[in-house]
């Protein structure tokens, strides 16, 4: 499949002894959206922190659109178009919200530091730019009203999708969202699947979602993959997943057979 | 992929607007530093004048430490050593120069005359060199994480003060000079005694001057799409990066930056009247001095370092003749009551206790015919004690005088509608 926009070969790898992730492959094709699910500790944040450099893989290459990135520098993955959010929330707690989505408009930004010092109209007029820009994106997640708060006073929810339109703000192509319904209440839940969809089509992103919250897996994945012990052990829509033995014994930590027929047959 | 730049040319001002608005507030700057320089010259107050060049020099070391320990949340320990690199390197400069130039190392023209422009000259060479230095200091130190840059800082600041020790005595003619060479003059710097002989020229005018453009860059720069990046780092160096902020390149900048207006201030100190360039007095003591005042304006505030750099020069001296403090508290205790938040009782009830005790130790100091000024340093102490009780992050915390209080919320009003 040569047009995968991200494309992940094999990638592994070990902390000491301990292999966290091993021979990890995933293909994005533009505009998918594709899970990763898997148990606690099952290696899925570790397959993220490899896809933005935050680790080195050991082993396997990662590349956007035809250009390598393993090893680069997570700012160089991120101008690359690759942008993520955190599974325990790290905004930019003493900024403003706006500040926070500007911040991520940063990296597309032409003029120097030195026309930043002079403030020259070129400097200015990017500056306008961005605040535009960033302005824009905090309507579309009905954050404006909320601009000029500490990042750290919003309540969690708020806090959650600033982080999904800061990553936004960098221009991804591919954006990776750490279990963005965590700690959301079920109405923000569906808000939250809404705003995916929304995103995803308004922005023309390819997303990879992991996601413990199974009701927004299986409803907004067309795609998912499952992790255990760093192992791919099952990739396919989401019906398939359900019923793979290997999943329910992953989850439930019994082959499926020994359970009674109720919890081991497909809901 | 870059930012869509036809959107941002036509946002952008006209060209002469763009130009005022780059090179107005530093005309005002200036002219508020030549007002003071006349007016402090036609009032004659020597001791005050002196006051104020070292609240001068100290706004800028701790308006420019702020850029790196402030916006970037790293943790240097060693401003000294760029100040006295800078400070070594202008005033070896204007001294030998003077002497070679003109047979002399005594002032020379008057009020802008040629020997001012030298002083300023080798202030700026003097800010180079502390930067270049800045740049092989940060560079392998600032891509590591925690407390290292606060242990090289450290340590650089100890190799300087030591190598300076070892130079040799200072030359007194031009003869001298020219025998000895370039490299034997660049490193007879006075050695443990100091560097005396450097001519006084930093006056009020040319420190206020280098303080007016040290506010501008730093401000400039806060507000600018470079400085939320800076900040971002001081916030969370992984989200930062993870968002494509270069964390090393811009950590190494910052303190590249904070270096080389530190060396600018080591020249104004350098060529101050009555002082002697010492290694001792630009050792780590003078380091926390600066991170004093960086820690008590409160991180990242750049209003927060002036006002407490103000403070902390201001205050030893004023504590050599109290005065009477129940007027400030007053007007305190008034501004606190008007303005102050939901905890404005307690405020009240603090500043009330601390004027009263200060007045109590004024009253009884006289009575007994006790000499307060020989106990000011404890004082200073003291001060510095009850303002990490009552304001623990700093005069402004991470903001900037104008963005809170009242001030802060009618600017927030106005952004808030200029929004579309």
């Amino acid at each position: 499949m040569s047009d995968a926009l991200l494309q992940v070969d094999a990638i592994s790898k070990s902390f000491g002894g301990l292999r966290a992730v091993t021979e990890f492959t995933l293909r994005l094709a533009p505009g998918d959206l594709q899970g990763l699910i898997g148990p606690n500790g099952a290696g899925k944040t570790t397959v993220f922190n490899l896809l933005t450099g935050v680790y080195t893989p050991t082993a396997g290459t990662i590349s956007l659109a035809g250009r390598r990135l393993s090893g680069l520098r997570p700012h160089r993955i991120a101008q690359a178009g690759m942008a993520r959010t955190f599974q325990n929330i790290r905004l930019f707690g003493d900024l403003s919200v706006l500040d926070n989505v500007r911040v991520a408009c940063h990296l597309r930004v032409n003029r120097g530091v030195l026309s930043a010092i002079l403030r020259s109209g070129g400097s200015i007029g990017e500056e306008r730019a961005i605040t535009e820009r960033a302005r824009s994106l905090l309507r579309i997640f009905n954050l404006l009203d909320r601009e000029a708060e500490d990042a750290r006073s919003l309540p969690y929810g708020d806090q959650r999708r600033l982080e999904i339109a800061r990553a936004i703000a960098t221009e991804p192509r591919v954006l990776l969202l750490d279990e963005p319904a965590a700690g959301m209440n079920p109405q923000e839940k569906i808000e939250l699947r809404e705003l995916i969809r929304k995103v995803r089509r308004d922005f023309g992103l390819t997303v990879l979602l992991i996601e413990h919250d199974m009701g927004v897996v299986m409803d907004c994945c067309e795609k998912i993959t499952v992790l255990d012990h760093g192992v791919t052990i099952a990739h396919g829509t989401p019906e398939r997943i359900q019923s793979d033995s290997k999943v329910i014994e992953a989850y439930l930590g019994a082959p499926a057979s020994d359970l009674p027929p109720r919890a081991g047959g497909g809901r | 992929m870059t930012l869509d730049q036809r959107r941002a040319a036509e946002l952008a001002p006209s060209r002469a607007v763009a130009a005022l608005r780059s090179a107005a507030p530093l005309a005002v700057g200036l002219g508020l530093a030549l007002a003071l320089h006349l007016g402090l010259d036609a009032s004659d107050l020597p001791f005050h004048t002196k006051v104020l060049v070292d609240v001068g020099i100290n706004v800028i070391l701790a308006v420019s430490l702020t850029m790196v320990n402030g916006f970037t949340g790293q943790f240097s320990v060693g401003h000294a050593a760029f100040m006295a690199v800078g400070g070594y390197t202008a005033g070896a400069l204007t001294y030998y120069s003077s002497l070679l130039l003109w047979d002399s190392g005594d002032q020379h023209g008057g009020f802008l005359g040629a020997g001012e422009w030298l002083f300023v000259g080798s202030c700026i060479v003097g800010g180079l060199v502390a930067a270049a230095a800045g740049y092989v200091v940060g560079l392998p130190s600032l891509r590591l994480r925690g407390d290292y840059l606060a242990i090289v800082t450290l340590g650089f600041g100890e190799i300087v003060r030591v190598i300076l020790q070892q130079t040799g005595n200072v030359k007194f003619t031009a003869d001298e000079v020219r025998e000895a060479g370039f490299l034997d003059t660049a490193t007879s710097l006075g050695g443990a005694l100091g560097f005396t002989g450097v001519p006084t020229y930093s006056s009020i005018f040319w420190v206020y001057a280098f303080v007016a453009i040290t506010l501008l860059v730093a401000h400039r720069l806060k507000f600018s799409t470079y400085g939320r990046a800076f900040l971002s780092i001081r916030e969370d160096e992984i989200a930062a990066e993870a968002m494509g902020v270069r964390t090393t390149r811009y950590k190494v900048l910052a303190f590249v930056l904070a270096a080389g207006f530190a060396g600018i201030a080591g020249g104004m100190f350098a060529h101050q009247s009555g002082a002697t360039l010492n290694p001792r007095e630009l050792g780590f003591q003078k380091s926390f001095d600066v991170v004093t005042m960086v820690v008590l304006g409160g991180m990242g505030s750049i209003s927060g370092a002036v006002a407490a750099a103000a403070i902390l020069t201001i205050l030893p001296e004023l504590l050599r003749d109290l005065p009477h403090v129940w007027p400030a508290g007053v007007l305190v205790l008034a501004l606190g009551l008007a303005f102050g938040g939901p905890k404005r009782a307690r405020f009240a009830l603090w500043t009330v206790g601390v004027t009263a005790a200060i007045e109590a130790i004024r009253f009884g100091a006289r009575r007994l015919g006790v000499n307060l000024a020989d106990y000011r340093l404890i004082f200073y102490a003291l001060s510095l004690i009850l303002m990490m009780i009552l304001r623990p992050q700093g005069i402004f915390g991470v903001r900037e005088a104008w963005e809170i209080g009242p001030i802060g919320r009618i600017l927030a009003r106005r952004a808030r509608r200029a929004a579309p």
